[in-house]
């Protein structure tokens, strides 16, 4: 120690030095944070968990992004472990035994807190946003079309922010070494709560959490229609409504500061606490429609309309139309059409054209709210026209699903249609005729009961597809004796008795 | 005065740590002597404005530091080094005494200057970029005297501040105690009765909460002619005050 050299004496300046002294008190903080430390185990984890399957999903962007941003994986990876560092954050000065000497500060204690908290939620969303970026980057490479979705990128960012808040609450509240493990915890539990809630609850104030994966957006948003930001803005609203109030909840202790910011600190907790249960009461006015989830006060007609677009076509035996996104498999539908339509040809109802329609949000399984699947193919108009809601297939690559599972459903769902007329699974005499029209269309009995579409309204009708061990006896046996017969003689009895099969008038003993 | 306190009292329970205080001081070092438990930190605590007091008046550097205002006023011209000194382990030298420069409300544009300052002065200069967790003990207590120093408080506030020093640096922060004594209150809170005589102007005695002497360094080896234990004149007035008090 030497005392040769004096401290430079300095006049306090308080109003006019706080703001810069914030800023250089934030620096400090950014400079020795803990967050950084993780965010390379926040990246194994994210590309394990989220990008490693999303990459794998077809090239769309709401198949790709539905695990992360439907599924809210996105805040799973990252919660945990922003609230734990958070926590460990916050409870930096009890642990390190600084109260008495941070105590002894002229700059309010919240605004150091607000310091740490806010170098700690730089660091977090800063790597949730670099991660996302880069993830989005990733997936695009191989997406020909449209734009990823924003406002769920936002809830993401927000929640992270949401989770920081809370594990720095927890950890200045309660400065203990073992607050961060049980503030990380208690966010995995919250991720986890909460999708499991998703999984029950498919409407109403449910829809708010944000790892709910019901009735986010449908598989053709962003192809035929907008990814809608009704439910993002609510769970925005929440998210933020969280980190408000938890953060400005650190304003209203005795030691936070002056009588007057806590007063504010107060108001702002409260305020915050309002935004999020606002968030709440909207999202359970939420109406999920066919283009995803509405939110009338929040609602901007403009983003229902339809995106236009010049759909890309191809022959198959009859003139196959798909929207541009689905370029990639206009020629898989095509091959799984021509088959078909080899069977359909010159029949009574057969489709002169094939055309892709938006697959929208229908009524799901019990208790599900609503999802894409379990729509199907159509056939109507003069001349008869074919739909493929294509989205709602399990389109290659989509969770497990190969390109013949892709062609198989296509051919199936399409001799369904002109079987059936678009009723549900259909009678004895319809289901024969159907399955031997699919056998000579190139899938054998045995594999068109694994093909069946379980949670389609065609395969509830008669409760259960007839994928559950097989077609019953009679309707196998009369299915390989229809699909044995001639092609001329059946083509020719097809002729004749399709109007009344159709109508269901015929019974499994009419059939030659 | 910057310091005027009157029956100062500071309960935790049925515990009576302060008991009526009265103290009155000005520019100049002031040693608080007593054994474990006498009340020392406490009353450094309610100085610091860490505590508050249980009753009694306690103004500093001319001020009332019940009010939000005054008492901000206060910490910004306060110099404090509490007895368990807590640090980041994660920071260097410079960024812990720059955070506590920053917290002390000091302007922006003269930090960096005063924490270069406030390093030199206690000998850290070749480890301002160093963690603090790889720093010694001692060399701990010097960072934790360099922020308390840094905004050349007014009232500096000081809990056992040569523990873990070694000799030579105990020489120097005598000598930097009364550099600082000559312009304002310093109250030295130590076991070490060699370093309130070779630094200290007065000297307060504490036991069971009250003060039991007050003088200058003289006149407590004043009370131990002929008394007492010890193997320096201020240890022997130090247990012949303590033995009368308790008498």
């Amino acid at each position: 120690m030497t005392a040769t050299s004096a401290p430079v004496r300095c006049t306090p300046q308080a109003g006019r030095a706080a703001p810069l002294g914030l800023a250089r008190l934030l620096r400090v903080e950014l400079r020795r944070n803990a967050m950084p430390f993780v965010l390379p185990l926040i990246a194994l984890v994210f590309w394990f968990d989220s990008y490693r399957i999303a990459a794998t999903l077809p090239p769309l962007w709401a198949e790709r992004l539905f695990y992360i941003f439907g599924q809210g994986h996105m805040l799973i990876d990252f919660a945990p472990f922003v609230a734990g560092v958070a926590a460990w954050m916050g409870s930096r000065d009890g642990r390190r035994g600084l109260a008495d000497l941070l105590a002894t500060g002229a700059r309010p204690r919240f605004a150091v807190q607000f310091a740490t908290w806010a170098a700690t939620v730089i660091w977090a969303v800063g790597g949730y946003l670099v991660f996302m970026a880069a993830t989005l980057w990733a997936l695009s490479r191989s997406i020909t079309y449209g734009a990823p979705p924003y406002w769920p990128l936002a809830v993401g960012a927000v929640g992270v922010a949401a989770f920081s808040a809370a594990g720095f609450a927890a950890g200045a509240f309660f400065p203990t070494r073992f607050t961060a493990p049980v503030a990380a915890f208690g966010a995995l539990l919250a991720c986890g709560v909460s999708s499991q809630i998703g999984f029950n609850e498919g409407t109403g104030w449910a829809l708010i959490l944000p790892t709910n994966s019901n009735s986010n957006f449908g598989q053709d948003a962003g192809v035929f229609y907008q990814f809608l930001p009704d439910l993002p803005i609510a769970r925005v609203m929440f998210l933020g409504g969280i980190a408000v109030a938890l953060v400005a909840l650190l304003g209203v202790p005795v030691t936070a500061g002056s009588l007057r910011l806590r007063h504010i600190a107060t108001v702002v907790s409260a305020a915050g606490a309002a935004l999020t249960v606002t968030a709440i009461a909207l999202t359970a006015t939420a109406q999920v429609t066919g283009y995803g989830t509405v939110i009338p006060a929040l609602h901007d007609a403009a983003s229902s309309r339809p995106i236009p677009y010049t759909p890309v076509c191809r022959n198959a035996g009859i003139r196959v139309c798909v929207h541009p996104a689905y370029r990639p498999w206009l020629a898989d539908v095509t091959a799984a059409l021509r088959p078909v339509q080899t069977q359909m040809a010159g029949l009574p109802g057969a489709p002169a054209r094939a055309d892709q329609v938006a697959t929208l949000f229908t009524v799901g399984g019990p208790g599900l709210g609503r999802s894409s699947v379990g729509q199907i193919a159509t056939i109507s108009g003069q001349p008869a026209v074919l739909y493929l809601p294509l989205g709602a297939l399990n389109l290659s690559g989509a969770f497990g699903q190969d390109r013949t599972d892709f062609l198989d459903a296509i051919k199936l769902q399409t001799v369904h249609a002109f079987v059936t007329a678009g009723s549900g699974y259909g009678d004895p005499a319809q289901t024969a005729v159907q399955a031997a029209l699919v056998q000579n269309a190139g899938i054998p009995l045995a594999r068109q009961a694994r093909q069946a579409l379980p949670d389609s309204p065609w395969g509830n009708a008669i409760a259960g597809p007839p994928g559950n061990g097989g077609y019953p006896a009679q309707i196998a046996t009369a299915a390989t004796r229809f699909a044995a017969l001639p092609a001329a003689t059946r083509h020719a009895w097809l002729a004749g008795h399709l109007t009344a099969l159709r109508a269901g008038h015929l019974t499994l003993a009419q059939l030659p | 005065m910057n310091v005027e306190i009157s029956e100062l009292t500071r309960r935790f329970g049925r515990t009576e740590a302060v008991a009526g205080v009265d103290l009155r001081a000005g520019p100049g070092v002031f040693g608080l002597l007593g054994p474990n438990g006498a009340g020392k930190t406490s009353l450094l605590r309610m100085m610091a404005t860490v505590l508050p007091p249980s009753s009694g008046t306690l103004r500093l550097l001319d001020r009332d530091p019940r009010s939000y205002g005054p008492r901000r006023e206060i910490r910004r011209r306060l110099g404090y080094l509490p007895q368990n000194l807590g640090y980041y382990p994660g920071f260097t030298v410079a960024e812990f005494i720059e955070y506590f420069a920053l917290l002390k409300d000091m302007p922006s544009g003269q930090v960096p200057r005063a924490v270069a300052a406030a390093i030199e002065h206690v000998g850290l200069g070749g480890k301002a970029r160093a963690k603090l967790r790889t720093l010694s003990g001692g060399m701990l207590r010097r960072v934790g005297i360099a922020q308390a120093i840094v905004n050349e408080p007014e009232l500096l506030l000081l809990d056992e501040p040569t523990a873990g020093l070694d000799p030579e640096q105990r020489v120097a922060f005598r000598t930097l105690l009364r550099e600082f004594g000559q312009r304002a209150t310093v109250i030295v809170s130590t076991h070490l009765v060699e370093d309130v005589a070779a630094a200290c102007s007065e000297v307060t005695l504490m036991d069971a909460g009250k003060i039991v002497f007050h003088g200058t360094p003289d006149e407590l080896i004043a009370q131990g002619e002929g008394h007492g234990i010890g193997d320096a004149p201020l240890e022997r007035g130090y247990s012949a005050v303590l033995a009368a008090a308790r008498s």
